[in-house]
């Protein structure tokens, strides 16, 4: 998506990303980007939180205006839950056995065949 | 002079937790495929960033809205909130529908965090609703007539070379002022 961002700002779109991945998107380099420090899924706000995604999107539109150079993050005041320790669960190693490991690498090759008998087809 | 870098906080000051930061991804992914075998994925890197002004006033603009989440496709598995990844329900082509119909998109083929949310709520994770409600407020001019869906491949080389120019064909064709980008 950040590719997506770039290549439309190049020609003369202005773009704003809204997303959960602050050091992929930064490392990518995009014009404008509004942070949700959320997990990964909820770019757009909490779920079932009308007023959360209402924020949200203020926050995109606002950039979109007032920013005047590129690699602008905004990061939203929001906070998902008074503690952090849902931060450290997404592709955490810790307590995976050898044997949930090779669970593991053995699902992770059954998508990727999956995903490539997909993209073959279309 | 302290010869410390560090200073201790006064006693009224409550910091955040050390461990309250922006999650890692990358790390956490270079780490997680290391361990079950793969080489590094290499994300996108960039030493600069292109830019340009927003040149219509919001309240006039026509913005669009483009998203990684996929249609709902009735063959390709369970596609349902908290689903387990879902290679079969990925797409590979930018595909277009109306914006005046709440679409049925999902995100089941993408790696979200399973376990802290679920995509239950469409709106979570696609703005149509809280666009059309910005437009009917008039702080946007209007929105596109349909909007746009990416893959999300792993290939650059498709992504630049194929899926970003056909994205912008697209978005040129609807005359957009400025595009509002969603990655689920």
């Amino acid at each position: 998506m950040s590719l997506a961002a770039r290549h439309l700002e190049t020609h003369g779109i202005p773009t704003v990303i809204m997303g959960c991945a602050k050091d992929i998107v930064e490392h990518c380099g995009v014009p404008r980007f509004v942070f949700s420090d959320f997990p990964l899924g909820n770019s757009a706000g909490k779920p079932f939180d009308v007023e959360s995604q209402r924020t949200t999107l203020g926050l995109v539109l606002s950039l979109l205006e007032h920013a005047f150079a590129p690699r602008t993050t905004v990061q939203s005041p929001l906070r998902w839950s008074d503690d952090a320790p849902w931060k450290g669960t997404y592709l955490t190693l810790r307590e995976l056995s050898p044997g949930e490991l090779a669970r593991r690498k053995e699902e992770f090759a059954e998508h990727k065949a999956t995903a490539k008998t997909k993209r073959d087809a279309s | 002079m302290s010869t410390t870098t560090g200073v201790a906080a006064p006693e009224s000051t409550t910091f955040a937790a050390d461990v309250d930061v922006p999650i890692p991804y990358m790390q956490r992914t270079r780490d997680y495929y290391a361990a079950l075998g793969y080489a590094p994925y290499r994300w996108a890197h960039f030493a600069d960033a292109p830019f340009a002004s927003l040149r219509t006033p919001l309240a006039k603009a026509r913005v669009g809205l483009v998203s990684t989440a996929a249609p709902f496709q009735p063959d390709a598995g369970d596609q349902g909130p908290g689903a387990a990844y879902n290679a079969a329900a990925k797409f590979y082509q930018v595909y277009s529908m109306p914006t005046d119909v709440v679409p049925d998109v999902r995100i089941s083929h993408v790696g979200y965090d399973r376990v802290n949310t679920k995509a239950e709520d469409l709106n979570g994770y696609f703005p149509l609703l809280r666009l059309r409600e910005a437009v009917a407020s008039g702080r946007v001019g209007e929105l596109a007539s349909r909007f746009h869906g990416l893959p999300t491949n792993r290939s650059h080389r498709v992504t630049t070379q194929t899926d970003c120019p056909e994205l912008l064909r697209r978005c040129q064709e609807d005359e957009l002022d400025a595009v509002v980008l969603v990655p689920s």
